[in-house]
């Protein structure tokens, strides 16, 4: 196709051609821009819409009512109400705890055991029925947890049954498959050396499992936990129906207190004026939390990865 | 190939999406009646979510008309239609003796009813107005101490922002705060799911939610129903009201005949209140 009537003509050609190359590229370059940035100022705005609704809380209530331990709105007079919400924040904390320790092991142990142990054919099975878990509805692990896991726990105790032990399960199934299915693809992306050098070695499955193959799948399997953190701290419909939503700091297990999330869902319908804004500040104070917690997790991990280094 | 392939699918779900959006839009306009002009509306909370709903379904049917809706508090809503502010004022109380000058015209639009329940199990038939304070505000906690079973007692109550609450904590626990360790639900049946699945559970509910899976007890020996409710032998009751200034006309009277409409009455009323139609 190009031209042989002269040297200046072919370069012009070559360049026109750089050019629509570079045209089609660019435009291919913009596209993706919008979508990061789409994202990304979402997030912004998602903050600053936060943070100016939750603005009049911090400056008509003050700090010391905000972070006391004391939730006691008032509909008709919001602004002579008590809106502390420490005990919600402790709750959070907690159920968020209670249900990693319930979800990380079992995700990552079923992730190990269908990469490793298991046959193909009932690892494709038990990955299919993980899958499916994560497809359920909140609201569905939540009602369960209401009709069958509270009375059950609530029998067991001789308490109500409510409570962060209820809430942490409950969240213990909604964290499973987000960390079993990240775990899994962290351990399949690992080169198959290196099992083949610790079996090589002598090393016993176990030891290859435990020494070799999670040590290097590190990284994966703590994004998975922080990603499940991410669902566990903010699910609120499935805590909120299980958690019993009193007001009272409580460090029992088996004691009714509420989330941050669950008990902006169990007023946000009819508060109005200072209440609400209220309730936009245990939003905010949220998001930082798990900011906070997502940046300590990486902060430990890296330290973590030195020392092994 | 593939991104074209998949560009077209979502361009023709997005069509299929707004065909489907235009035609459901299409299937709003219901005639009636024609209505024009503003309706303006302020005072308690508790009225507040109906009026909220009943504007919504009063405009989607009467489109010239615009209704607007503001909270406040029963006395805000008294004092703004008297002076001509608002057009109707919402009211959760009666009048009082001094806001009562024969100017206002009383339309009570729902009678909420609050009964004590417990669980089945629990022997306790009836309850003093003392022991239910006692009770709720957490000064009570054990069963033994009113005639029931050596447990400890769960009580159960409903979300600060519901009218329920207001009206419980007012009439019942007199202004008190009500048990720290209360477990809250928000809405009318999840107290009696909580209440009849919790074993030595105590809440309290609007009239219309009761059935067998829980026990009302009496309230300072009198049990509720509509009776008891309407003579007053009942406390736990009180109407919800709109008032008007003088009798209203024009869309004024088109919303509060709406409000009163056995479809709003039964479709929204009833979810919270006994309707008017059953009084």
């Amino acid at each position: 196709m190009l031209s042989i009537s002269g040297p200046s003509l072919f370069i012009k050609q070559a360049m026109d051609y750089l050019r629509s190359i570079r045209k089609r590229e660019l435009h291919i370059k913009v596209l993706l821009m919008i979508c990061a940035s789409v994202t990304f100022v979402g997030l912004l705005l998602i903050f600053i819409f936060v943070f100016r609704e939750s603005l009049p809380a911090f400056t008509r209530l003050g700090l010391p009512n905000l972070f006391s331990t004391h939730w006691n709105p008032d509909v008709s007079h919001p602004e002579a109400g008590n809106y502390g919400m420490l005990p919600f924040v402790v709750g959070t904390l907690y159920t968020t705890l209670g249900g990693l320790l319930v979800g990380a092991p079992l995700g990552i142990g079923s992730a190990i055991f269908i990469d490793q142990i298991a046959p193909p054919k009932i690892g494709t099975a038990i990955g299919r029925g993980i899958e499916l878990i994560a497809s359920i509805p909140s609201v569905v692990i939540g009602w369960f947890g209401l009709t069958l896991l509270v009375p059950m726990i609530g029998r067991l105790t001789d308490t109500s049954g409510f409570g962060i032990l209820a809430a942490s399960l409950v969240l213990g199934v909604m964290v499973l498959p987000t960390i079993a299915a990240l775990s899994l693809e962290s351990l399949r992306a690992l080169p198959s050396e290196l099992k083949e050098a610790a079996y090589g070695m002598g090393a016993t499955r176990w030891q290859t499992i435990y020494k070799v193959l999670l040590p290097a799948a590190r990284r994966g399997v703590l994004v998975a936990v922080i990603l499940g953190m991410g669902r566990a701290i903010g699910e609120a419909m499935a805590v909120q129906m299980v958690i019993g939503n009193s007001r009272q700091l409580t460090f029992s297990l088996t004691n009714g207190t509420s989330t941050l999330a669950a008990r902006i869902v169990t007023d946000m319908g009819e508060s109005s004026g200072v209440f609400r804004s209220a309730l936009f500040a245990q939003g905010l104070i949220l998001l930082i939390l798990a900011m906070l917690l997502i940046l300590t997790i990486r902060l430990v991990s890296r330290e973590k990865k030195e020392t092994v280094r | 190939m593939r991104i074209r392939f998949a560009s077209r699918i979502a361009l023709g779900m997005i069509a299929v999406l707004v065909a489907i959006s235009i035609s459901l839009a299409g299937c709003g306009n219901k005639q009636g009646e024609t209505y024009s002009g503003t309706v303006k509306l302020s005072g308690s909370t508790t009225v507040l979510p109906l009026a909220l709903e009943a504007a919504n379904r009063f405009m989607e049917r009467h489109s010239s008309v615009t209704v607007d809706v503001q909270g406040g508090g029963s006395s805000v809503g008294i004092t703004q239609v008297k002076e001509g502010v608002v057009d109707i004022g919402n009211s959760s109380r009666e009048l009082k003796k001094d806001e009562n000058d024969g100017s206002l015209v009383d339309h009570k639009i729902a009678l909420d009813v609050v009964v004590v329940v417990v669980h089945p199990d629990i022997p306790v038939d009836n309850l003093s107005k003392e022991q239910v304070k006692d009770i709720f505000t957490g000064k009570i906690t054990n069963w033994k101490e009113v005639g029931g079973p050596d447990a400890a007692i769960v009580v159960v109550v409903r979300d600060k922002a519901s009218g329920t609450r207001e009206m419980f904590d007012e009439h019942a626990l007199e202004k008190k705060e009500s048990a720290k360790n209360a477990i809250e639900c928000n809405s009318n049946g999840l107290v009696r799911e909580t209440v009849s699945s919790t074993k030595n559970s105590i809440g309290y509910i609007s009239l219309g939610y009761l059935n067998k899976s829980i026990k009302a007890v009496k309230y300072n020996g009198v049990e509720a129903n509509l009776e008891t409710a309407k003579s007053h032998t009942y406390t736990l009751t009180r109407y919800l009201h709109m008032f008007t200034k003088g009798e209203p006309s024009g869309a004024v009277k088109g919303f509060i005949d709406y409000v009163l409409s056995s479809e709003f009455q039964n479709e929204v009323v009833a979810k919270e209140y006994i309707p008017m139609q059953s009084i």
